[in-house]
């Protein structure tokens, strides 16, 4: 094989290839990268059986072929070439890369060894990179990253032809954003994708203009492709049910209130700065006001006050500051709704939903509702 | 007032105890060098009478050195039930004298009676008084140091030492504590030592005598400040009744070296029922997960895991132990027959109150498995430890049922 490719487009593709393979592979042979020469220039692709990346690049092509070799080592000599066309050569399990005056030698990997990367065939829907982005950044931080309920550390999709509603949980809050797209043939369907993936690939999506999302219809192999531009990323679903968590919220709530989120977060972000370990603060909602205050910090107290718009006579809650902030940064508006949701039992309290609002008085939107279980506050 | 009102600090450490226990139970080993030790080849040393420390042996050393040492050895097997009953009936005497009782490990506390004194008598009589209760009660001997801080108490106790009293005055305390050898301050271990005496300072009086701002050059800020502290005699930490734990744990030393993953699992998942079971009971959850493993080369790792939320289940503790083994095993390359295991254990770390994490939105798995772990607990409550456990800990035939120290030695705490 020998092939000539423009050096940051090398970079970039590379770079890519190894963000999504997990930083130690059982098998050594999974760390790789293929190079593969195709019609119109080359493919640089990875696989670990979870995700696969493949980016197709401009090259000239001297000699077809495919090679595979170490991802990071390929990724950070490439980050670090001079600036100028890189050559890259295979002979007898060699493989060369020349740029200006640099010239490295890596072992190639065995090609025999190296898995196929899957293709992804079935029924598929755009939507857009941006709005993409934006939700999953709104839903992520809720994904668990506890192995000790998998099912949990997903991104549910619930797909229809034209909405895609994205779900995460890690059984202390749940985070919904619903999202347009569009698709012809899919009427209902439900997939899990493991949210670190889901993350990492709406990021380096996010400047495309679409994205083709495409879930393959081979029962025994299940999984997710998502496109854009010149990249493809393949997920394995993750196997099991989600928790039914539509269920936690109710139709209707009778008791809100309505803050600027600017001024909570920095609000929540001072008092965070004293409460214990355990991060959780008491809120007190009372007439026109928010107070904050941090409970057993035991070397220093702290008490904020925010206004608010509220429609009880008094809510005593204890929550937990990051994950308030977490909401609280994804609401994306400049007013938050915080709902009151009735308590099922005595010893624990409702849960709150946060959404997003306007202005102090227009109508909360329900694209994103993120619902958050408060602690009992023992007084 | 006394004279010694300035004192008020009571170290109290019971002498040898676990193997004076056991010489209640076995009189006719009174007087022998006898030592405790797991009926195991590869046990260490629990304790050792006075008699077997007169002939070289200590704790924490190989059973089967401590023979070569002495043959004529008494070895007795531990029971650990007994030790704790005789550690709440200590705990229950020194109660009776003031409320401040500081337990800092199976057979010594810190007792603080600087408000008991007007009651009953200067701390030198209390301290008397204890021995004299301690020993008509338990039949046990016990030594105890009186001073003005904790560590000093702590060294009078160590100085006098089998069934002794000594009593460190407020003005006597240089005197005393110079001439002992650096090691015996509190935050002196090995590293410390050998960076110490590379400096020619031997004793606690050669520290004294160096320049504070050499001492913290050689030791760092915290480290060098404190032992110049400790060193003038000064100590600031008061007795804070009721510690409480940091971590649960338990660890084992294997019989013969084990080469299964399988195996180390099983013992990791009874060290996990067990040690879920005395968090549950003490009512704390661990926020963090530790594995500890050595190997037959006597290399030893430690690996943890802090928890999303904080959990006593013996079922996440469990999955994360082996996760960590698996884990572990893997990144370092190491394949189970090349480097068999001599020692495998697990503990929950960053105990906080049960109940003082996140508050989940709805029960699910882990809910029924904790009402599961709930009726296991109360299982063993009323039929005794292990009435109910997992099916791959239970053996056929009958047998005396897999523990986490059936084929091993339990550490001690």
């Amino acid at each position: 094989m020998k092939i000539q490719v423009d050096r940051d487009v090398l970079a970039e593709a590379v770079s890519f290839a190894v963000r999504l393979l997990p930083a130690k592979s059982t098998l050594p042979i999974l760390g790789g990268v293929l190079i593969e020469t195709g019609q119109d220039g080359i493919s640089i692709s990875s696989f670990d059986y979870e995700v696969s990346t493949t980016t197709t690049l401009a090259a000239t092509v001297e000699e077809p072929g495919k090679v595979v070799v170490i991802g990071r080592l390929l990724a950070d000599i490439a980050s670090r070439l001079p600036n100028a066309p890189v050559v890259i050569t295979e002979r007898d399990n060699r493989v060369s890369i020349t740029c200006g005056s640099s010239e490295f030698t890596l072992l190639s990997m065995s090609i025999d060894e190296y898995p196929t990367i899957p293709t992804v065939t079935g029924k598929s829907g755009v939507v857009k990179a941006a709005d993409f982005a934006d939700a999953v950044s709104q839903v992520a931080m809720a994904a668990s990253r506890d192995d000790v309920m998998p099912v949990i550390t997903g991104i549910l999709f619930e797909v229809s032809d034209k909405h895609i509603n994205l779900v995460a949980t890690d059984r202390f809050r749940v985070a919904i954003r619903e999202i347009e797209w569009d698709s012809d043939s899919i009427s209902e369907m439900t997939s899990l994708v493991p949210a670190r993936t889901v993350s990492e690939l709406s990021k380096t999506f996010a400047n495309a203009g679409t994205i083709t999302i495409s879930f393959s219809d081979v029962s025994d192999r299940e999984i997710i492709a998502f496109s854009a531009d010149n990249k493809t990323v393949t997920s394995h679903l993750l196997k099991g049910t989600f928790p039914p968590v539509k269920k936690l919220f109710p139709d209707a709530v009778p008791h809100h209130a309505v803050v600027n989120t600017a001024e909570l977060i920095e609000a929540t972000r001072r008092v965070k700065l004293v409460v214990d370990r355990e991060g959780f603060m008491k809120c007190t909602f009372s007439q026109n006001v928010l107070t904050l205050e941090s409970v057993s910090g035991e070397q220093a107290q702290a008490h904020e006050e925010v206004d608010a718009i509220v429609s009880l006579d008094e809510a005593v809650l204890s929550l937990k500051t990051d994950f308030l902030l977490d909401g609280l940064a994804a609401v994306h508006s400049e007013f938050t709704r915080i709902s009151f949701i009735a308590g099922e039992t005595a010893t624990k309290p409702g849960p709150i939903l946060l959404t997003s609002q306007t202005s102090k008085e227009s109508a909360s939107s329900e694209a994103f509702r993120y619902l958050l279980q408060p602690k009992l506050l023992l007084r | 007032m006394t004279n010694t009102s300035a004192t008020g600090i009571l170290h109290v450490d019971m002498d040898a105890f676990f193997a004076h226990v056991e010489l209640l139970a076995h009189p006719q080993f009174r007087g022998l060098p006898a030592v405790v030790s797991p009926r195991s080849t590869r046990g260490i040393v629990l304790s050792a009478t006075y008699e077997a420390r007169a002939l070289g042996v200590r704790s924490a050393m190989s059973t089967a050195q401590a023979l070569r040492l002495v043959p004529n050895l008494v070895v007795m097997p531990p029971h650990r039930e007994l030790y704790t009953k005789y550690s709440a009936e200590m705990m229950r005497i020194f109660r009776d004298f003031t409320p401040i009782v500081e337990q800092i490990s199976i057979d010594e506390a810190f007792l603080d009676v600087r408000g008991a004194q007007r009651l009953l008598g200067s701390p030198e009589r209390i301290a008397s008084e204890i021995r004299r209760r301690m020993f008509d009660e338990t039949g046990l001997t016990c030594s105890v140091g009186v001073a003005s801080t904790k560590f000093v108490a702590k060294l009078a106790s160590d100085a006098s030492k089998p069934n002794g009293l000594l009593v460190v005055e407020p003005d006597r305390v240089l005197e005393f504590l110079h001439p002992l050898p650096i090691r015996a301050l509190w935050g002196v271990g090995p590293q410390t030592a050998k960076i110490l005496e590379r400096r020619g300072l031997h004793t606690v009086g050669d520290i004294a005598n160096s320049p504070e701002k050499s001492l913290i050059a050689a030791l760092g800020e915290s480290v060098g400040r404190h032992l110049y502290e400790l060193s003038w005699g000064r100590d600031s930490r008061s007795v804070v009744a009721e510690r409480r734990e940091k971590s649960i744990g338990r660890e084992i030393t294997f019989d013969r070296d084990i080469v299964s993953r399988d195996e180390l699992c099983r013992t990791l998942l009874a060290q996990s029922e067990r040690v879920g079971g005395q968090m549950r009971a003490a009512g704390v959850e661990a926020r963090t997960i530790a594995l500890k493993i050595t190997f037959a080369d006597r290399m030893s790792f430690s690996r943890s895991r802090t928890l999303d939320f904080p959990s006593a289940s013996s079922r996440d503790m469990y999955q994360t132990a082996t996760e960590l083994l698996d884990v572990f095993l893997t990144e370092e390359h190491i394949e189970l027959d090349r480097r068999p295991v001599r020692l495998i254990g697990v503990r929950g770390e960053s105990l906080v109150p049960a109940g003082a994490g996140d508050t989940p939105l709805w029960g699910d798995l882990n809910d029924t498995w904790r009402e599961i772990e709930k009726a296991q607990d109360a299982a063993a409550t009323k039929y005794g430890r292990g009435a109910v456990r997992p099916a791959s800990l239970l053996t056929r035939d009958g047998e005396k049922p897999i523990d986490e120290s059936a084929h091993g030695a339990a550490r001690p705490e």
